[in-house]
């Protein structure tokens, strides 16, 4: 069986570089609740007017990484992309449902809500090493950009030599210091912006279409 | 890409003929990859993406089938506590596995065996 699915894959990949060309696929990264599933509703919506995924103040809401394709973007030079967005579960280095109990979830579904998302890290790590073609890497411009998970993240999608933007969220926030993400990771563009509002995200997606090509 | 049996976790370089007429340790006729699974599996299309949400992914399961050099491995994920999780970032991204370890003890077993069963339900239905 195994022979025959690879095979047939093969055959399909084969038959996709002849007749179609290759998706470029853009996956949003970041810790849990910096508002992933926001810019993947706020891009499906700008360019295909539906919406992608359920946003949520409870951490790891999004256990499952989910995917829209064929998003075109236009920049203003007349310029445009077409990209398959992949929205991930939030990548964290410790899960315990502990932190489910204070959002009024049940014990027994913290522990299944925890399970699941130690689930999507593995998932959205597995998308990364074999489906990535470029990171939108998302944060909370009112959290601290160092954290280790961040840097990690950051390292590890370097070392693929994968493009990234760095989007700077919720910039609507008094207490967000987007320039403190600037000065961490002077290496990459940092877009400012707040998806809430929908804040600067015309430069967001001015610098998809430029970086992502 | 390499095999896993499913009954005795025994594992198998790709195209091994055992994959064919069973394990040559347990008789076992079920192989799961171990390696990745992208090449069978797509980003789920959701929109919008309200669905169950007790899938589970093939790679952290592996209760009793996991080899032993699995075991002596650096886990992936390690199981603290039932719902505690510690996860090895660098170490997912680099592997085509999910090498999941038990707290000490070991004592956490049915948290893991939840996820090979939801697992063993999935491949059943196909
Ligand atoms: N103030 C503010 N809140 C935001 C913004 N973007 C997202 N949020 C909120 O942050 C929380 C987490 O958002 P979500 O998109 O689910 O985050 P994810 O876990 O990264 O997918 C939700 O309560 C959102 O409403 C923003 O630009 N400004
Ligand atoms: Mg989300």
């Amino acid at each position: 069986m195994s022979i025959f699915i690879q095979t047939r894959n093969r055959v399909s990949k084969f038959l996709q570089a002849f007749f179609r060309k290759k998706r470029t696929r853009i996956g949003i990264y970041g810790p849990p609740n910096a508002g992933k599933t926001t810019l993947a509703n706020r891009i499906a919506r700008d360019w295909t007017g539906e919406e992608m995924g359920q946003v949520s103040e409870i951490p790891h809401e999004t256990r499952r990484a989910s995917r829209k394709s064929d998003i075109t973007i236009s920049g203003s030079n007349g310029s445009s992309i077409t990209i398959d967005i992949v929205d991930t579960p939030g990548v964290t280095t410790k899960i315990d449902y502990m932190e489910f109990l204070e959002y009024g979830v049940t014990r027994d579904e913290a522990v299944v809500r925890a399970r699941e998302a130690t689930e999507g890290v593995a998932e959205a790590m597995h998308w990364l090493r074999e489906d990535i073609d470029g990171v939108i890497y998302m944060l909370d411009s009112t959290e601290d950009p160092f954290m280790q998970v961040n840097i990690m993240m950051i390292g590890i999608i370097e070392s693929r030599n994968l493009p990234v933007i760095i989007a700077a969220n919720k910039i609507d926030l008094p207490a967000a210091t987007p320039q403190r993400i600037r000065s961490a990771f002077p290496q990459h563009p940092v877009i400012p912006i707040s998806c809430l509002e929908g804040k600067n995200v015309e430069d967001l997606y001015e610098k998809m279409v430029n970086h992502f090509r | 890409m390499p095999h896993k049996c499913v009954k005795c976790g025994k594992i198998y370089p790709d195209s091994s003929s055992e994959i064919l007429e069973g394990c040559e340790q347990c008789g076992g006729r079920k192989f799961l990859y171990v390696a990745s699974e992208s090449r069978r599996r797509k980003i789920p299309e959701r929109i919008p993406p309200a669905e169950p949400k007790s899938e589970t992914k093939e790679e952290t399961g592996g209760a009793e089938g996991v080899a032993e050099d699995l075991y002596n491995s650096v886990e992936s994920i390690r199981i603290v506590s039932p719902g505690t999780y510690e996860l090895n970032i660098e170490k997912l991204a680099q592997s085509g596995e999910t090498v999941v370890g038990f707290g000490k003890g070991g004592s956490y077993g049915v948290d893991l065996l939840s996820m090979m069963k939801s697992k063993k339900k999935k491949r059943e239905r196909k």
